[in-house]
């Protein structure tokens, strides 16, 4: 009798441990969908060296901002978002030691955005580019 | 002792029940390093209380957090000094935990019998470490936001089940007002009390098995 009592109370512990993780757990496991957002005409786009930039864009019924950098290396046009890879906080572009700069950890890439120092595990993501009637669009993972 | 405090205890009957832990013999060797647990426990008693206060005026929303801060800094009367008395014993408090820890290491209190008590210690600590860590996000200003951004995404690192645990602390893809409402309830509701029992458990053994005197 007091082992079924006590079999009883253990399923019953589960269920509820069960029930709780299944409450406090988030619902909705939104997938993350491709979106193409304008970013500037495409005379705006930089001859040399690196460009900062800031779109807006809705999410969620709310309007939400993003920072990028485009390089143009003289032979290609490389978008890079601005999320460094270690831990997430947002990089600058120091032009003197012709770097982007994590302020967070000190990480550091080079303008193809590569790891040069610091903690970063991979380099940064680089983002799809596509142009259309002079206009430059940033594809996003939103 | 008082007056009050005798016919309280002539009513209430306070002071027979808790007589082992009011008149304990204390061993040789003892120290003022030896005080370091009751100051934490005296600033968790002090966050307690300043906490208790803030609760009155602090909104976790989205849109009204930060506003909600800057009301108490500016607004209320004290609302400053509360707030910075709560920052200071929170800083306080974890220093005090983190001597106390290195104390009880010196001087092997860890040892047969008292290794439950260190775990229960242990347990406390992470508490208030998680307690430092959610508390952290409340002002809502951009240094809380970050560190939240970089201390969550921290658990993304855990093998296997790191997204998961990224997802649920997050209470969705990003920080947003859900992991305001998150961090908020398991500041004010969730660590409180725990931390309440496993002191109460901490000091039930310290009661029970005495304290370890000298090297």
């Amino acid at each position: 009798m007091k082992k079924i009592c006590n079999l009883f109370s253990f399923i019953g512990l589960c269920i509820m441990a069960g029930v709780y993780l299944l409450f406090a757990f988030p619902s909705r496991m939104r997938k993350k969908k491709d979106l193409y957002v304008f970013a500037c005409d495409e005379a705006e786009l930089p001859v040399q060296g690196v460009r900062q930039y800031y779109i807006d864009y809705p999410l969620r019924g709310r309007t939400v901002t993003k920072k990028f950098f485009i390089v143009n290396t003289g032979k290609e046009l490389l978008v890079f978002s601005s999320v460094c890879t270690h831990l997430g906080c947002l990089i600058n572009w120091h032009r003197t030691e012709n770097r982007f700069m994590c302020p967070c950890h000190g990480g550091q890439y080079d303008n193809q955005g590569n790891v040069v120092a610091g903690p970063p595990p991979a380099p940064l993501n680089r983002l799809p580019l596509k142009i259309e009637r002079q206009k430059v669009y940033i594809g996003l993972r939103v | 002792m008082g007056k009050f405090f005798e016919w309280l205890d002539r009513n209430f009957r306070i002071k027979k029940p808790h007589r082992r832990f009011l008149y304990r013999s204390i061993p040789e060797g003892v120290n003022y390093f030896f005080c370091l647990g009751g100051i934490a426990f005296a600033l968790f008693i002090l966050l307690f209380i300043s906490g208790m206060m803030l609760a009155i005026y602090y909104v976790p929303s989205e849109n009204e957090a930060f506003a909600s801060i800057l009301r108490i800094d500016n607004e209320v009367r004290f609302g400053w000094f509360i707030r910075s008395f709560h920052k200071w014993s929170a800083n306080l408090f974890i220093v005090a935990i983190v001597l106390h820890t290195i104390r009880v290491f010196v001087y092997k209190a860890y040892r047969h019998p008292r290794e439950l008590n260190w775990i229960a210690g242990s347990l406390i600590l992470i508490l208030a470490f998680a307690s430092g860590f959610t508390g952290y996000l409340l002002p809502w200003d951009q240094k809380a936001y970050w560190a939240t951004e970089v201390g969550t995404t921290m658990a993304r690192t855990v093998p296997l089940l790191g997204p998961y645990l990224c997802y649920f602390l997050r209470g969705g893809q990003d920080v947003t007002g859900a992991t305001l409402i998150r961090f908020y309830v398991i500041h004010v509701l969730y660590i409180p009390l725990f931390m309440c029992l496993l002191l109460w458990a901490h000091f039930h053994l310290v009661k029970h098995q005495g304290v370890k005197g000298g090297l």
